[in-house]
C-alpha cells in the first residue's frame, strides 16, 4: 500500500519536468538555449503566489470547475498499471471507466471555456468538443484490442499480465493498437500536430483558449491537471505497449519506468520539430488514422489471431 | 382483462417515478396554458391510458390503451394551436402514431386468428404456427419502433416534443417512448420468444445507427427542444443496443450475458426516463421565462434561475454517461455486453460487433459536445437577448418538480443495486438467467460483468472519491486565503459583449462542418455592404438551416412517388375507349407471345421479333402521339 501512495506520488511530482522536458528538447535541438527543467514547478510556485482575478460575467462554475478538472484525473492515477513490482494496484477498472473520468474533466474545463463569456473561451471549448468527441471511439477500441490481448479487461491487470506474459502471436495486432494510442496519446494532451500548446493565436490554440480568462491558483492548478493528463496518457502508453521492466528489483523497475517516460518524451518532441501544426478540420484525418488503426488491430486479432 | 405481472410493475414504477415529479411540475405549469380542461383531462387520461397499456391482459385492452396513449398525446400537443407548425406537428405525430398503431392491429390480427380479446397467453400458441415468424417480428418493431421513436421512423420526434407543453414532453420522451419498448419485452419475449439471429441483429443495427443520427442531429440544433427530442432518439437507440446484444446472446445460449445486457437496457430504460424528464422540465422553465425556445437568445441564466441550472446540470452530466452518474452506469454496462462479443463464436458477428461499439462511444463523445453546447449556451456567459435578462427563478412547485426528478436521478445512481436486484427479478420471472448475485458478487461495492475476465466498476466508490478529492482541493484552496478580485473578462483589449460570444451555432460549427456531407446545411448569408466597398459592411445575417436527411430522402421522395403514381393511375384511368381496346389487344399479344416461354420453346430470335412486335404497337395504339 505504502509503495501504491508512493508511486502516485512520485507520479504527480515528476508530471511539470516531463513537459519542460519536452521544451527543453525541442529548445535544444532549435539551437536555444533550454529553460530548466524545473521550469513546471517555477511556474507553479509562481501562479500560487499570485491573487486570483476572477471575471465579473463569470459564474459559480468558474469556481468549482478547475477542482472538478483535477479531481477525476487524480482518481485516474490511483487506477494506473502498477511501475513496480508488488506494490498494491486496482486490477479490475476498465477502459470505459478511466476514459469516462478523462471525458468528465474535459467537460468541466469546457464549460470553464464559455463561462466567461469570452470568445476566445467558445472558440476552444468548441474545438475541444469536436476533438474529444472523435478520441473517444478510437481510445475505447484500441484499449479494448489490447486488454483481448492482455486477457483481461481491467486496465492494471492487463498492465501486468502483458509485462508477464508478452503475446508474442499477437505482435501485429499489438503494433497497431500501439500506433492508434500513440495517436490518442498526442491528440488528448494538446501536443502538435493537434494543438500547440506553446502558441497564444487565436487561430490555432485550443487548450490555452479555455483557460484564458482564469489565473493564479486556479490556472495553477488546471495547469497541473494538464501534466497529470499527460503522465497518465504516457504511463498508461508505458505500462500497456512497453511491458516490461517489472519483473526487477524496485530501483531498477523504476528507473526503467521513468526512462520509457523519457522515450515517449523524447518521440513527441522530435515529432513536433518535425511537423507543423494541423489545420482544426485536418485533425479528423489524424483521428481517423488512429480509428482504422484501433479496428485493424481487432480485426488481425480476431481473424488472423496475429 | 388486467394482468399486473412483475413486468408490468417494473413499468409501472417506471411511470411513477415519471409522473409524480411531473405532477408538481405541471401544476407549477398550468397558470401558463389558456384551455385548462382540455389541457388537465387529457393529461390525466394521458396518465391513466399508459398505465393501462402495461398492465393489460389482452389485445384488445391494450390496442384500446394504446390508441387513447395516442390520442391523449396528440391533443396535448394542440395544447396550444398558435401557429401552422404546431398544426403540422401535430398531424405528423397522428399520421405516424397511426401508421404504427395499424401495424400492431395487424400483428395483433394474425397471432389471434382474428379473435382479438384472447389472452396474451393464448396467443402463444397460434403465433408459433404461423409460417413466417419474420413477418410477424417487422410488424411489431415497426408498430412499436413508430412510437419509440427509432431510425428511420424517428421524424416525428424533433416536431412533436417541441411543440407540446413542457411538462407533457417530459412525460412524452421520458415515458410515453418506454411504453413501446415495453411492447417489445412484453411481446418478443412472450409471444414471438425462439428468436432467430437476425432479429438481434436486425435490432442491433437499428440501435446504432439510431444513436448516431440522433446525437448528429441533436449537436445541429439551436431550438433547446428539439435538441432534447433528437437525444431521445439517440437514447432509444443505445437502449435498442443493448435489447439487440441480449437477443444475440439469447439464441446464441449464452444466458449470463443475454440477462445482463436486458438488465442494462432495463436500466438505460430507468435512466433515460429520469434525467430526460428533468431536461425537459429544465428546457421548459427556461422556455417558460424566456419565451423563445431559440438557444441563441439565452445566456448567463445560471445567475437568476439557479435552481434550474443545477438541476440541468446534474441531468446533462447523466445523458453525458459521465462517470459516475448513473447514465454512465447503463452505459457501462451496455459497453460490457458488447465487449463480451468475444465469447461468440460466429466470426461475422464478431467483426460487426466492434461496429456498435464505435459507433456507441461515438455517440458518447458527441452527447458530451452536445451537453456543454446546451449548457453552456443556455446558462453560462453573458444574456444574449432581454429575454433572458429578465427571466428569474421559476415558480415553487415547479421547482419540487424538477428537485424531485433530479433526486430520482441521484436514487438511480446511488441504489443502483437495488433497483438491477429489481430488474434482474423481472427477468427471472420471464424465464432469463439470474445475473444479480454475478454482478454484485462482493456486496453492493463493486459491479462486475458477467463475460469472462470483464470489467469492474465501483460507483459509489468512485463518487465517494471524486467529491472526497474535490472538497479536500476547495478546502485547501479556501486555507490558503488566497485573495480575490472582480474584474472584466480579458478580450484582448475588446469588449466583451453578448454579440462577441460563442454562438450556439458556432459551437457545433466544426463539427457541422465534419459531418457536411450528412448535415448538408443550407447557408444564407446576407451582407448589406457599404456602396463602393467590398468588406465594409454595414449589416450581416448569417442563418444555417439542416433539414433531416431521413426525412428528405425517405419521406419527401416517398411523397413524390405517390404523386407520380397518383398521377399515372390518373392518366390510365382517363383513357378514351380505343386506348382501353388498344391495351387489351397488347395485353393478349403478351400473352400469346409469352406462352412460347411457358411451353418450353423460347429462342432469342423470335424473342426480340416479339418485343419488336410489342414494342411498335404499344408505341402506336396505347401511347399515341404526342400532342
Amino acid at each position: 500500500m505504502i509503495l501504491y501512495l508512493s508511486t502516485i506520488i512520485l507520479l504527480i511530482v515528476i508530471s511539470p519536468l516531463l513537459l519542460s522536458f519536452i521544451t527543453q528538447i525541442k529548445m535544444f535541438i532549435t539551437f536555444k538555449k533550454p529553460i530548466s527543467i524545473f521550469q513546471g514547478y517555477r511556474n507553479f510556485s509562481k501562479l500560487m503566489s499570485k491573487e486570483t482575478i476572477i471575471s465579473e460575467e463569470t459564474s459559480a462554475v468558474t469556481r468549482v470547475a478547475p477542482f472538478l478538472i483535477l479531481s477525476p484525473l487524480l482518481i485516474v492515477l490511483f487506477l494506473l498499471p502498477p511501475i513496480v513490482k508488488g506494490a498494491y494496484y486496482v486490477s479490475f477498472v476498465d477502459a470505459f471507466t478511466i476514459t469516462g473520468l478523462i471525458s468528465l474533466s474535459t467537460f468541466f474545463l469546457m464549460l470553464l471555456g464559455l463561462d466567461s463569456a469570452s470568445s476566445f473561451g467558445g472558440m476552444g471549448s468548441s474545438r475541444e468538443a469536436f476533438i474529444s468527441a472523435l478520441v473517444e471511439p478510437a481510445m475505447i477500441l484500441t484499449v479494448f484490442s489490447v486488454s483481448m490481448m492482455a486477457g483481461n479487461l481491467g486496465i492494471g491487470q492487463a498492465g501486468v499480465n502483458l509485462a508477464s506474459s508478452f503475446p508474442q502471436k499477437h505482435m501485429a495486432s499489438f503494433l497497431f493498437s500501439a500506433i492508434s494510442f500513440f495517436i490518442l496519446l498526442i491528440a488528448e494532451n494538446g501536443r502538435i500536430p493537434v494543438d500547440n500548446p506553446q502558441t497564444h493565436l487565436e487561430v490555432t490554440m485550443i487548450h490555452e483558449a479555455m483557460i484564458l480568462d482564469i489565473t493564479g491558483v486556479y490556472l495553477a492548478i488546471v495547469e497541473m491537471a494538464s501534466s497529470i493528463k499527460f503522465i497518465i496518457f504516457a504511463s498508461l502508453f508505458a505500462s500497456l505497449f512497453m511491458p516490461f521492466g517489472l519483473q526487477f528489483s524496485i530501483p531498477v523497475a523504476l528507473v526503467i519506468f521513468i526512462a520509457k517516460l523519457l522515450i515517449i518524451c523524447i518521440a513527441i518532441a522530435l515529432l513536433e520539430i518535425g511537423t507543423a501544426k494541423l489545420r482544426l478540420f485536418k485533425v479528423p484525418n489524424l483521428l481517423g488514422i488512429s480509428i482504422v488503426f484501433a479496428f485493424l488491430s481487432l480485426i488481425t486479432f480476431y481473424v488472423l489471431g496475429a | 382483462m388486467f394482468l399486473f405481472d412483475t413486468l408490468s410493475a417494473v413499468f409501472t414504477v417506471l411511470i411513477l417515478l415519471g409522473i409524480v415529479p411531473n405532477l408538481f411540475y405541471s401544476f407549477g405549469y398550468l397558470p401558463h396554458i389558456k384551455r385548462k380542461t382540455h389541457y388537465l383531462i387529457h393529461y390525466f387520461g394521458f396518465i391513466l391510458s399508459m398505465i393501462g397499456v402495461v398492465i393489460s391482459a389482452n389485445a384488445l385492452v391494450f390496442l384500446f390503451f394504446w390508441e387513447l396513449m395516442s390520442l391523449t398525446s396528440w391533443q396535448l400537443i394542440l395544447t396550444e394551436p398558435k401557429d401552422k407548425e404546431n398544426l403540422f406537428a401535430a398531424r405528423f405525430y397522428f399520421f405516424m402514431t397511426h401508421l404504427g398503431f395499424v401495424c400492431l392491429l395487424l400483428f395483433f390480427l394474425i397471432i389471434s386468428n382474428g379473435d382479438i380479446n384472447q389472452s396474451f397467453s393464448a396467443l402463444k400458441a397460434i403465433a408459433s404456427h404461423f409460417a413466417y415468424p419474420t413477418l410477424l417480428f417487422f410488424f411489431l418493431i415497426f408498430g412499436l419502433l413508430s412510437k419509440a421513436g427509432a431510425v428511420p421512423l424517428h421524424v416525428w420526434l424533433p416536431y412533436a416534443h417541441p411543440q407540446a407543453p413542457s411538462p407533457v414532453s417530459a412525460l412524452m420522451s421520458g415515458v410515453m417512448l418506454k411504453i413501446a419498448l415495453y411492447g417489445l419485452f412484453r411481446f418478443l419475449f412472450d409471444i414471438l420468444y425462439p428468436w432467430p439471429l437476425q432479429w438481434g441483429v436486425v435490432i442491433l443495427i437499428i440501435g446504432a445507427i439510431s444513436s448516431l443520427v440522433g446525437v448528429l442531429y441533436a449537436l445541429s440544433e439551436h431550438d433547446i427542444k428539439a435538441l432534447l427530442a433528437n437525444h431521445s432518439i439517440e437514447n432509444i437507440g443505445i437502449i435498442l443496443i443493448a435489447f439487440g446484444m441480449g437477443m444475440i446472446f439469447d439464441t446464441l445460449h449464452l444466458p449470463l450475458l443475454s440477462a445482463f445486457a436486458f438488465i442494462a437496457a432495463l436500466f438505460h430504460i430507468f435512466n433515460h426516463m429520469s434525467f430526460k424528464s428533468l431536461l425537459f422540465m429544465g428546457a421548459g422553465s427556461v422556455l417558460h421565462q424566456t419565451n423563445t425556445k431559440n438557444m441563441e437568445k439565452y445566456g448567463g441564466l445560471i445567475k437568476t434561475m439557479p435552481i434550474t441550472a443545477i438541476t440541468f446540470l446534474i441531468a446533462a452530466i447523466s445523458i453525458s454517461a459521465l462517470p459516475p452518474s448513473n447514465g454512465f452506469l447503463s452505459e457501462w454496462m451496455i459497453f460490457q455486453s458488447l465487449l463480451s462479443s468475444s465469447h461468440i463464436n460466429i466470426m461475422t458477428l464478431k467483426l460487426t460487433i466492434p461496429f456498435a461499439i464505435f459507433a456507441l462511444a461515438l455517440t458518447g463523445g458527441l452527447a458530451i459536445a452536445c451537453f456543454v453546447k446546451a449548457y453552456g449556451i443556455t446558462f453560462l456567459g453573458l444574456h444574449r437577448s432581454t429575454n433572458a435578462k429578465h427571466a428569474t427563478e421559476v415558480n415553487s412547485l415547479m421547482k419540487i418538480g424538477m428537485i424531485l426528478m433530479a433526486l430520482v436521478v441521484i436514487s438511480l445512481m446511488l441504489l443502483a443495486p437495488i433497483y438491477i436486484h429489481y430488474f434482474s427479478n423481472t427477468l427471472v420471472s420471464l424465464g432469463k438467467a439470474d445475473v444479480y448475485h454475478k454482478i454484485f458478487p462482493h456486496g453492493i461495492w463493486q459491479m462486475h460483468s458477467v463475460g469472462i475476465n470483464g470489467g469492474v466498476v465501483s460507483p459509489l466508490i468512485l463518487l465517494i472519491a471524486l467529491l472526497g478529492i474535490t472538497f479536500l482541493l476547495i478546502f485547501a484552496y479556501k486555507a490558503l486565503h488566497v485573495k480575490e478580485r472582480i474584474y472584466k473578462t480579458w478580450a484582448c483589449g475588446y469588449r466583451t459583449s453578448s454579440r462577441t460570444q460563442y454562438s450556439s451555432t458556432g459551437f457545433a460549427g466544426p463539427i457541422r462542418r465534419f459531418f457536411t456531407w450528412l448535415y448538408k446545411p443550407q447557408e444564407h448569408l446576407n451582407t448589406e455592404k457599404v456602396k463602393g466597398h467590398n468588406t465594409i459592411f454595414t449589416s450581416s445575417h448569417y442563418a444555417v438551416h439542416v433539414k433531416p436527411l431521413f426525412e428528405v430522402s425517405l419521406y419527401t421522395s416517398l411523397v413524390r412517388l405517390t404523386n407520380i403514381t397518383s398521377y399515372w393511375v390518373y392518366r390510365f384511368a382517363h383513357f378514351e375507349q380505343r386506348r382501353y381496346v388498344a391495351i387489351i389487344f397488347n395485353l393478349l399479344l403478351m400473352v400469346l407471345f409469352s406462352y412460347r416461354i411457358f411451353s418450353h420453346q423460347f429462342s432469342w430470335a423470335t424473342f426480340a421479333i416479339e418485343t419488336v412486335v410489342m414494342i411498335i404497337t404499344i408505341k402506336i395504339l396505347v401511347i399515341g402521339d404526342k400532342k
